[in-house]
């Protein structure tokens, strides 16, 4: 089985300051893999690096094996990596159909049962009710259902997730970690970018931990330890406490 | 009697408005730039037009069925070969360069077609007019503002229910979230810049028909599309179709009280929007 | 360890010493300069002006104007009302007229500091063309016939030629001279991190608005200054010249070619347009493009400009504002 997405060395900057030192990630299909890390520790960087949001060199990312690091977003979203991006960003002032189509209409092609909007409202059905409604004036949740809909619906191989726990009431969270099982049903991988390292460990196959743009853990999240990932999470230093 | 007439001769100067500040409020709804040529390129493309009509002597229609492809086209190369170097959240360098352009560009049309003015023949369309009740309209000033009014309906309908539509949209609410659901940003963009000057291939054409064009009138025709665009609130195609009416009326009642009065009205009625309603007519704050 | 901050360096004590030489050069000039060379420096210290004024609304401020002629036409016709109309003396009048384009920048500001970026541009076009047109539809000051400056022929050519001196060398200290020492001021670290990101000088506590609106007002006045010493050289103003769009283009070329943001460049980018201006102007339509598409090619391939070049290879400003932290102690071990 080849390795569906890998991350070679990789090293991303904001202007002057580098917000990764030399990431070495992989994910395969299939697989659900965590990123967790405090806050700026670099995990949205690492998502934008891969997705081609930030400038990075060819052969630090891989899709396939093959070299596709710095290509455009676009481009990525067509080779099937997509993104459920921090903050949802979906597109105000247009419907929860809109939004949906819009991502349907760009998508990658489809490997395997496309995903339709159909599907996605099967998934989380309180969107088929608001499919008229524009997006601002949805719930979080309802929000997050949509950009997670939309990152399905552009048929990836392979879904980046950042956050999508974050501002939810647990009852909704639960709700969309419930689904993510049917994604990966069909050889879908995830990425999942998780606040709540619990969740994070229950929910994933693998998990790497980031501290100040470097991984400072890796391994099966069922193997690893509280005390490890408190020592990755937080440094050392704090480790020695 | 006298204000009735007024109005329906604004209603009608209008629509050619209209025409100008569709292209200018999708380039700004989905780029965020004001483009400084777009004045200009009404006159180049109108220009071209009447040197058309004199060396091959087609008609009004096909002078415009040529200008809109030829508009397209300019629009298209715009956009490849300068703006989407400049489009970003610094409003200056797209600014500049297209002033540069701007510039550059009416001293081109004036090398090429000196500083006369010049007129496109309407094969006696100009003087044609129509009883409506107790008023003669002329049929050219209808037919501008019927042409304004589809325009206006059929790119709000390409917004609304075309892919490319809800593309344009998209990115205009956000950019770079659009990028990451496959949108291509510059692919819609030149789309946008190619659709706004096809559309200026209808106004150059009235233009030069309804009256004369000369290399320096592009900032004129610059300031009234961003007067009509600006009246009828940003992000909204009937918006700038109801602003550039509102233009148009304003400058027609304005013309009436004193020749000399007829443009100042205009930029008044502007100023007094931006006083009292910043957001313009149609925009509901946000 | 102790440290101090140092702003001068040595290149800008030359700078200060050449201008101050220059100031008096031109001040001097009645004594020693021809009368056509003195138009011409008249006429370059108005460029120069416009553009730094031009320069701190864009380059600082944020605020891309495209109708900076608003008050260089205002002053301009404010103060041949003052001299002509009203009799008041011609060169107290130049000072007069500043009020003009002061109390006329307020609401200007005000009604257009809503437009986002570009629309506040084309805003400000709008304003310096509806003026254009009330200018010529006022009987006040002699419509689109415009005024001549008939009171100036009681004074010799020699008093004009102080005069005029004078002014551009006062217009000189005030606008670059002004410039410098506020950006040298408490104010200037402010403008600065404005220039660099508002957003993030807005969250450092600099209140972005308020020092917009005062730049703009300032601006308004150092460009109107212009407008009045330039008209009075003119001795004619008419409403086309008065509000013509080349004062938007010159200050635009001046400052995008020279570079964005220093006082330096605006000096080198005046030179450069003043001489092309002098020895290509003849060919009129075709200068003009060749200018337009530097103007283009600047925004879209150098946007620091020629001064920005020259400071990329040497570090030697002439009107250092940046401050720069000196060791003068070692550290005891
Ligand atoms: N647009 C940006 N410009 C400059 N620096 C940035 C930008 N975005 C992030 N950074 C910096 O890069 C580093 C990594 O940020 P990143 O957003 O990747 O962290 P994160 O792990 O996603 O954090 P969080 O959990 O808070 O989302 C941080 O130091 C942050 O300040
Ligand atoms: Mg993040």
């Amino acid at each position: 089985m080849t390795t569906l997405l890998s991350t070679h060395g990789l090293q991303a900057e904001y202007g002057d300051m580098r917000a990764l030192h030399g990431i070495d990630f992989a994910v395969e299909p299939g697989e659900t893999v965590a990123l967790i890390g405090a806050n700026g520790a670099g995990k949205s960087t690492l998502l934008s690096a891969i997705m081609g949001l930030l400038p990075v060199a060819v052969e630090m990312v891989k899709l396939d094996g093959k070299p596709v690091g710095g290509s455009l977003p676009h481009r990525m979203v067509q080779s099937g990596v997509a993104i459920v991006p921090e903050g949802r960003r979906l597109f105000a002032g247009m419907t929860v159909e809109e939004n949906l189509q819009v991502a349907s209409e760009h998508a990658a092609a489809p490997r395997g049962t496309a995903w339709t909007k159909e599907r996605v409202y099967d998934l989380f059905p309180i969107l088929r009710e608001k499919a008229r409604t524009p997006v601002e004036n949805l719930s979080g949740g309802q929000q997050q259902m949509v950009s997670i809909g939309r990152g399905l619906l552009a048929q990836p191989r392979v879904l980046l997730c950042d956050e999508i726990s974050l501002g939810l009431a647990p009852r909704v969270v639960r709700e969309i970690y419930d689904v993510l099982p049917q994604v990966t049903a069909q050889g879908t991988a995830l990425v999942l970018v998780e606040q709540d390292v619990g969740l994070a460990q229950r929910a994933s196959q693998r998990l790497y931990c980031l501290l100040e743009g470097r991984v400072t853990l890796e391994g099966k999240s069922s193997d690893i330890s509280r005390d490890d990932i408190s020592a990755a999470y937080f440094g050392a230093s704090h480790a020695l406490d | 009697m006298h204000w009735i007439e007024g109005i329906v001769q604004g209603v009608l100067l209008g629509g050619l408005y209209a025409q100008y500040a569709l292209g200018m409020a999708l380039m700004f709804g989905v780029m965020k730039i004001v483009n400084v040529t777009h004045g200009d390129l009404v006159i180049l493309l109108a220009l071209i037009g009447i040197s058309l009509a004199d060396f091959t002597g087609i008609g009004p229609w096909g002078v415009l069925t040529t200008l809109v492809p030829v508009g397209a086209a300019i629009g298209w190369l715009l956009q490849r070969a300068v703006l989407n170097r400049v489009v970003g959240n610094d409003p200056l360098p797209s600014l500049i360069a297209t002033f540069g352009l701007s510039i550059a560009l009416q001293n081109a049309m004036l090398v090429v077609w000196s500083a006369d003015t010049r007129s496109l023949s309407g094969g006696g369309l100009q003087q044609a007019s129509i009883e409506i009740g107790p008023l003669f309209v002329g049929v050219l000033p209808v037919i501008v503002l019927i042409c304004a009014t589809v325009l206006t309906g059929g790119l709000d309908a390409v917004l609304r229910f075309t892919r490319y539509g809800r593309s344009l949209r998209a990115a205009s609410a956000d950019v770079e979230a659009a990028a990451m659901v496959g949108v291509n940003p510059k692919a819609v963009y030149a789309a946008a810049t190619a659709i706004a000057v096809g559309i200026l291939g209808f106004a150059a054409t009235f233009q030069a028909m309804r009256s004369t064009v000369a290399p320096a009138d592009g900032p004129f025709q610059l300031i009234y599309a961003f007067e009509a665009v600006i009246i009828g609130g940003l992000g909204s195609v009937w918006g700038a179709f109801t602003g550039a009416m509102i233009l148009g009326i304003s400058q027609a009642i304005g013309f009436r009280i004193n020749p000399g009065f007829g443009i100042l009205a205009g930029h008044i009625v502007f100023l007094a929007v931006l006083a009292i309603r910043p957001q313009g007519i149609f925009q509901r704050k946000s | 360890m102790s440290y101090r901050v140092e702003r001068m360096t040595l290149s800008g004590r030359v700078a200060i010493l050449a201008g101050a030489l220059a100031l008096g050069a031109i001040v001097s000039m009645p004594w020693w300069a021809s009368q056509g060379l003195i138009r011409d420096v008249i006429t370059l210290a108005c460029f120069i002006a416009v553009a730094q004024m031009w320069n701190m609304l864009a380059g600082y401020g944020g605020l891309v104007s495209v109708g900076q002629q608003a008050f260089v036409g205002v002053a301009a016709y404010a103060m041949f009302v003052m001299a002509q109309s009203w009799g008041i003396n011609p060169f107290i009048a130049v000072g007069l007229s500043l009020i003009a384009p002061a109390l006329l920048a307020v609401p200007i500001y005000l009604l257009l500091h809503r437009l986002e970026g570009p629309y506040f541009a084309i805003g400000t076009w709008v304003v310096a063309e509806a003026l254009r047109l009330v200018a010529t539809n006022m009987p006040m000051v002699n419509g689109g016939a415009g005024m001549s400056l008939r009171v100036m022929t009681q004074f010799s050519a020699h008093e004009r030629a102080i005069a005029g001196s004078f002014l551009a060398a006062l217009l000189l200290l005030v606008t670059v001279g002004g410039s410098y020492l506020l950006l040298r001021s408490r104010y200037g670290l402010a403008l600065t991190a404005m220039r660099d990101n508002p957003v993030a000088a807005r969250s450092q506590g600099v209140d972005v608005q308020r020092l917009r609106f005062l730049i703009f007002v300032a601006a308004a006045i150092g460009t109107g200054f212009a407008g009045a010493v330039y008209f009075m050289v003119q001795l004619r103003i008419t409403p086309p010249s008065a509000f013509d769009m080349n004062w938007a283009n010159l200050a635009i070329f001046i400052v995008m070619v020279g570079g964005i943001g220093s006082i330096e460049g605006v000096l080198i980018g005046a030179v450069i347009y003043f001489f092309a201006d002098r020895w290509f102007g003849e060919y009129g339509a075709s200068y003009l493009i060749v200018l337009g598409l530097l103007t283009l090619m600047t925004a879209l391939f150098f946007r620091e400009g020629l001064w920005g070049l020259w400071r990329r290879t040497f570090d030697a400003p002439w009107f250092p504002t940046r401050r720069t932290l000196i060791q003068v102690e070692r550290d005891v071990p």
